[in-house]
């Protein structure tokens, strides 16, 4: 939430409580504030079609409420009658009779003008991994299945450093290039990739993940995608292809080893 | 005083370098600014536990420029032993100053695998420059120590400098390497080679997004003035005074379109009404707005192309009522007519590894003097494989979100490509059914031309909007659409080459609706129910205020719409 969006709406709410103003004033200014918060409350935008979805059932609450007896219905249509008749507000109204067939026109000339867009299609980024793959003809069980090399960190220090340094190696002759030097996702060649490599360093990322779940990337890469995924579109190789499955396992502790996060445990990732 | 409280903790840290370090920088202090600038042991050993994390792995724990990424990386990540730095303030030949080392640093070098490393601190960037003085002695000399050349702040640019630097572009010999239009195609560029004896090509000066240095105007007068050192780029500062430099400069940064790339996702095929005749050439085109697209190197499939030299291509599509067209524009430092290339022509796997191919035969000593009155043109060499671009376009238009694979297909989306030999007179297609699985599919549809002038390809592919086979074109409908190119002086042929991932083709309608209609039609329905509630409201409420209206009926509304 948006703090300070949400404090001004109820300020603005408490002084129209306090000048005591008349129903109508109320009624839009529910129907302002709460526009307003829907657009500007939330921190992760809300579409632009749930907005108006939502604002279509306030509109229709507000009626019902301001039409549900004949005191409200007075209170209501008292100073709209009136600035349609008192000779005092005429020049007011003309300008409104003017001024909303003229905004309608902009809207609509605003929307025959959206600049060309390419079709979207929203993917999954991180789809349900298969329980098995087969990688150089080894089964691989992605449930059960660990990192070989990560009960080294305990038992043999030394022995992981090598590992991860290997992974590092791995890292830096092949997937630079598009997850970047500091595995940020900002490889020399981004400018030209969409969807856009994964950023390491993001902490919603690797701290969400199994090792197995990056195996199976890694080694499946863009075409192991499932339908949802979008298989069609990431650059992302199947690194079977180039790597051997211990080099493969060795970029994984590299990738975490870097940028100081943990996997995610067995027992979390219930499926 | 302070100088015993910073003894007394340095003492007490126990850190006897760290204190000497002080007490230098602390006596030698004025008389620093001329002598070599290495910093304190305790920076540069800060900046070498972050060269070990961050860098070694392109240049190398020795500094050499042989990290174990570097033989696949071009240009080469610099050897830092030589002292030889492009990007300086000082004179050709001198070393960077600190300042030049931590900016580089921070801004990287574009086009390059040299990151811009915003991430780090001003603090870890000074220590990484001072680490980087201990692997070339010439730091340590007080002789060498760098000093600055006056780059004078910059004039207004105006068509008068312009004209000025155009002609001194000429004169200077700067089209020798660069080229009559500045795309990088000069009679000797393809003979260059560095002072670590990798080929390296002039810039295009057409696209100031890849200049290693920066594109700024200041960016541009620095390296007229002080060169890149280790490249065969001179400096210019004995040669052109400061105004001349300058005038340089305006032409270079009016050679550009725009300062960034402005690369998009979309190219929109615009209707013509005379049927589209090939003969006619690029001069067709001129009403269709112009698509760059980012050319990447294809790294997904074995054999990888880890850095194609083209960077990006332009694409421009018309149609008439039988058929489209496309445009496909490049800049290439030369044309490679002969030889043979094709979508899947087997590469061995070694080719991954090491520079570019060598340059041209007896390159090196052909340009000792690149000013020389006449340059002789490397003899045109029969070259093993020929230049070679490609249009992709899925066989069938799809229907949802999913597309064929976006390099050359797969076993169930197939794609169609329109390849252009540039060694032979026509485009050929093929359906491709992914990189290992692309056959040959000819059916006599598609047309083309291609021709080569002043370091650019400009190559047209023509196919019926309904072909016999392949998807058909439709107007007010988006095609996924993506692009290859292949350079056969870098020995590029069938996964080694540059390539685009999928963006789209608009097929404009012939006229795009006007939005005057349904803008007049909205208002004059929304005035219609105003004036019909308004009407009622006076009508049915009005009586009680008759009496004011004094029997005139304003109609303020009516009367104005
Ligand atoms: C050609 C560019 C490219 C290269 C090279 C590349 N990747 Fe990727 N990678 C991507 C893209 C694009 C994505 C994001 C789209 C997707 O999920 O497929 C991605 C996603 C991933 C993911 C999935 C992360 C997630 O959140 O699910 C992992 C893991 C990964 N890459 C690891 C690697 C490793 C390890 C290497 C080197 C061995 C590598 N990548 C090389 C382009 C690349
Ligand atoms: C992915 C490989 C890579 C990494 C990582 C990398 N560099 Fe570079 N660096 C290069 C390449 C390639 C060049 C040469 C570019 C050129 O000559 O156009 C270069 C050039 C340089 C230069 C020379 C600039 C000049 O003016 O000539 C400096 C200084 C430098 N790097 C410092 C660093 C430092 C410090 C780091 C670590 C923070 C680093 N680099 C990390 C690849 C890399
Ligand atoms: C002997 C050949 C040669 C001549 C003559 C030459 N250049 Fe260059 N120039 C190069 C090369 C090679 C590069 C690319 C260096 C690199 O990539 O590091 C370059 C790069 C450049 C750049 C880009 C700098 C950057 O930051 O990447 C500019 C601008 C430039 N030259 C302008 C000129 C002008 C103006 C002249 C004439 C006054 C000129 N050059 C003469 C070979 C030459």
């Amino acid at each position: 939430m948006n703090i300070l969006v949400v404090l001004a709406v109820v300020a603005a709410f408490g002084l129209l409580r306090f000048g005591r103003v008349s129903l109508l004033v109320w009624a839009g200014a529910w129907w302002v504030g709460i526009y307003v918060l829907l657009r500007f409350g939330f921190t992760a935008p809300i579409p632009a079609s749930v907005v108006s979805l939502y604002m279509g059932i306030v509109s229709i609450a507000i009626l019902a409420y301001v039409s549900s007896s004949q005191e409200r219905r007075d209170e209501i249509s008292r100073p709209l009658v009136r600035f349609m008749t008192d000779k005092r507000y005429t020049a007011f109204l003309a300008a409104t009779v003017v001024a909303i067939p003229a905004l309608a026109a902009a809207n609509v000339y605003v929307q025959m003008n959206v600049p060309l867009q390419p079709p979207l299609f929203s993917r999954t980024v991180h789809p349900a991994s298969p329980s098995e793959i087969t990688v150089h003809d080894k089964k691989i069980d992605l449930d059960a299945g660990e990192n070989p090399f990560r009960h080294l960190e305990a038992s043999s220090p030394t022995e992981f450093r090598t590992h991860v340094e290997n992974g590092r190696k791995v890292y830096y002759r092949n997937c630079v290039f598009c997850h970047g030097d500091n595995l940020a996702g900002n490889g020399m060649f981004v400018h030209g990739l969409d969807p856009i490599p994964t950023n390491f360093t993001d902490k919603g990322t690797l701290p969400m993940l199994r090792e197995t779940f990056l195996f199976w990337r890694i080694a499946k890469g863009g075409p192991g995608l499932p339908e949802e995924g979008g298989p069609w579109d990431t650059a992302m190789p199947a690194w079977e292809k180039f790597l051997k499955e211990e080099e493969m396992w060795e970029a994984i502790l590299f990738l975490y080893d870097s940028t100081g996060q943990r996997p995610r445990a067995k027992e979390e990732a219930a499926k | 005083m302070t100088s015993r409280v910073m003894r007394a903790a340095a003492i007490s840290s126990g850190c006897l370098a760290f204190l000497i370090a002080l007490l230098c920088a602390v006596l030698t202090g004025s008389a620093r600014a001329a002598g070599p600038n290495m910093g304190t042991e305790a920076q540069r050993e800060s900046g070498k536990k972050l060269y070990l994390t961050y860098c070694s792995q392109c240049h190398g724990d020795a500094g050499d420029g042989e990290g174990y990424a570097a033989s696949r990386l071009y240009p080469r990540p610099r050897n830092f032993t030589t002292g030889k730095f492009k990007v300086r303030t000082t004179p050709n030949g001198a070393l960077p100053t600190h300042e030049d080392l931590v900016n580089i640093i921070k801004r990287g070098m574009p086009y390059t695998s040299m990151p811009a490393w915003p991430s780090l601190s001003d603090g870890q960037l000074s220590d990484l420059a001072y680490f980087i003085t201990t692997f070339s002695p010439d730091f340590s000399d007080p002789e060498k120590a760098p000093k600055t050349v006056s780059l004078p702040g910059a004039p207004k640019s105006t068509k008068e400098s312009i004209e000025q630097g155009k002609k001194l572009y000429a004169e200077t010999g700067c089209d020798g390497c660069h080229g009559t239009l500045g795309r990088g195609d000069g009679p000797s560029a393809p003979t260059l080679v560095d002072d670590w004896g990798h080929p390296i090509r002039p810039a295009d000066l057409t696209q100031r997004w890849t200049f290693r240095g920066g594109s700024s105007r200041e960016d541009i007068f620095r390296t007229l003035s002080t060169g890149l050192n280790g490249t065969p780029m001179p400096s210019f500062l004995d040669a052109l005074k400061d105004e001349e430099r300058w005038a340089m400069t305006d032409f270079i940064d009016s050679l550009s379109e725009s300062h960034d790339p402005g690369y998009t996702d979309l190219v929109v095929a615009r209707h013509v009404l005379d049927p589209i005749d090939l003969t006619k050439g690029t001069a067709y085109f001129e009403s269709a707005r112009v698509a760059r697209f980012p050319i990447i190197g294809q790294i997904t499939e074995p054999v990888r192309e880890f850095h194609p030299p083209t960077t990006s291509v332009t694409v421009q599509a018309i149609y008439d009522t039988e058929s489209i067209a496309l445009l496909v524009r490049w800049h290439d430092m030369s044309a490679q007519k002969t030889g043979k290339n094709g979508p899947s022509l087997p590469v061995p796997p070694e080719e991954e590894e090491g520079a570019p191919a060598p340059a041209a035969a007896g390159g090196a000593q052909a340009v000792t003097d690149p000013f020389a009155e006449e340059q002789p043109a490397p003899a045109a060499q029969a070259s093993e494989f020929s230049d070679a671009v490609s249009i992709q376009v899925p066989s069938q238009v799809p229907t949802g979100a999913r597309k064929p694979y976006f390099i050359f297909g797969d076993a169930q989306n197939s794609v169609d490509l329109w390849f252009f030999d540039l060694a032979r007179p026509d485009p050929v297609q093929f359906t491709g059914r992914g990189s290992g699985n692309i056959a040959p599919n000819d059916t006599g549809d598609l047309t083309g031309v291609a021709s080569y002038d002043q370091g650019e390809w400009s190559v047209i592919f023509k196919r019926p909007l309904r072909a016999t086979s392949g998807a058909p074109f439709s107007p007010g409908q988006f095609m996924p659409i993506a692009f290859s190119v292949w350079d056969g002086l870098s020995r590029e042929r069938g996964n080694r080459r540059g390539l685009t991932v999928w963006y789209s083709l608009y097929v404009e309608p012939e006229t795009v609706p006007s939005a005057v209609g349904p803008m007049v039609k909205t208002a004059l329905l929304i005035l219609a129910i105003e004036l019909a509630v308004i009407g009622w409201v006076r009508w049915r409420y009005g009586s009680r205020t008759r009496g004011e209206f004094g029997g005139k009926p304003t109609q303020p509304a009516a009367t104005r719409a």
